[in-house]
């Protein structure tokens, strides 16, 4: 299953990209902004990793983006950010994320999210 | 200057020095025909002293006033960015610290794993469970170093306030002489892209804040994949 993993930090996405590496996803391709991930987005990717605050396009506009587009309205896009106030959360939401994870994350926690999110990719 | 406080300043203290502008005026024009002035009309000089001092007065008044409201709209700024940059430190401590820990932990397993191998009869599944743990250190210490995404992301904000305190700054600078123009090596340098950060950035209470999370994305439905 290929993933799209989107960071503006090179380390972020080092670390989100071991992490999937260590729960057995090593198909990954990965953006530093929205403009770049939806450059890279095809019908292949399965599964998007993003974070919010990024230049040029941030997270949530990148969701909205893949949303209006026929081979990512589907896609589950999960979130990992450090934003976590409620009404970040909501826009999240809103914004068609399909679940979220806060910064700093443990492995666990991503693996949980990832878990919830595959009958989805199944389908 | 979006804040109205700092608005109101700003309009307070140019009426001000605009008021302190005219005064100086017509006591410089007083001043080239003071020789007239005196011989022409010395019993009016206590009036034009006194219209002096309640003007002088007028002008402190709104400098005050301006000073307060300076004050207010920065000090709350100030301080969330001292504490943003005491929280930067503490990061970066706390993630050495867990560093530094999981580095020994991870020596003592090299080491038992030296033990095992000099053994005439290696325990090989002994070996092979501190060898998880050894991989499961060297994951730890990856994972410490997501401070390094958030304490960027709090210094980027302490940047901003700083880049914004210094054009408030010059603002006011401009007020007092418009004729000379101030450099501000801060704004030079590029403001900071507010889409690259969030100001509320922590490391603290990472389980509590997923907890909320997880708690809005179960009681809200959220949107299916």
């Amino acid at each position: 299953m290929k993933f799209l993993v989107v960071d503006d930090s090179a380390t972020m996405r080092r670390i989100v990209i071991n992490s999937l590496q260590r729960i057995g996803y090593n198909d990954t391709v990965e953006a530093g902004d929205g403009q770049e991930a939806l450059a890279k987005f095809d019908s292949s990717v399965k599964f998007v990793i993003t974070d919010w605050n990024m230049p040029n396009m941030t997270g949530t506009e990148f969701t909205k983006v893949l949303r209006s587009r026929d081979d990512g309205r589907h896609v589950p896009v999960l979130m990992v950010t450090a934003r976590s106030v409620k009404e970040d959360i909501l826009t999240a939401m809103e914004a068609g994320v399909n679940n979220y994870i806060v910064k700093p994350f443990t492995p666990q926690v991503l693996k949980e999210k990832i878990d919830a999110l595959l009958p989805a990719v199944a389908a | 200057m979006s804040d109205p406080r700092a608005q109101t300043a700003y309009y307070e203290s140019e009426a001000a020095l605009r008021l302190v502008d005219k005064e100086l005026d017509t006591l410089r024009d007083g001043a080239e025909a003071v020789s007239r002035f005196v011989s022409v009309s010395l019993s009016d000089l206590p009036l034009i002293l006194e219209r002096a001092n309640n003007q002088i007065r007028s002008v402190l008044a709104h400098l005050r006033e301006t000073r307060n409201a300076l004050q207010t709209t920065t000090f709350d700024k100030l301080q969330t960015t001292h504490d943003k940059i005491k929280e930067v430190t503490s990061a970066t401590e706390d993630a050495a610290t867990n560093i530094m820990d999981a580095c020994d932990r991870a020596s003592q397993i090299v080491d038992e794993l030296d033990t095992i191998d000099a053994d005439a009869t290696p325990d090989r599944e002994k070996a092979g469970a501190l060898r998880s743990t050894l991989r499961d250190e060297l994951f730890m210490m990856m994972g410490a170093l997501q401070f390094q995404d958030i304490t960027a992301q709090q210094l980027a904000h302490a940047s901003a306030v700083l880049v914004e305190m210094e054009n408030r700054l010059a603002d006011i600078a401009n007020l007092f002489d418009s004729s000379i123009s101030i450099e501000r090596p801060l704004g030079a340098l590029g403001s900071v892209d507010e889409k690259t950060y969030d100001p509320n950035a922590t490391t603290r209470n990472a389980e509590q804040r997923q907890n909320l999370a997880d708690e809005i994305f179960t009681t809200v439905k959220a949107p299916a994949a």
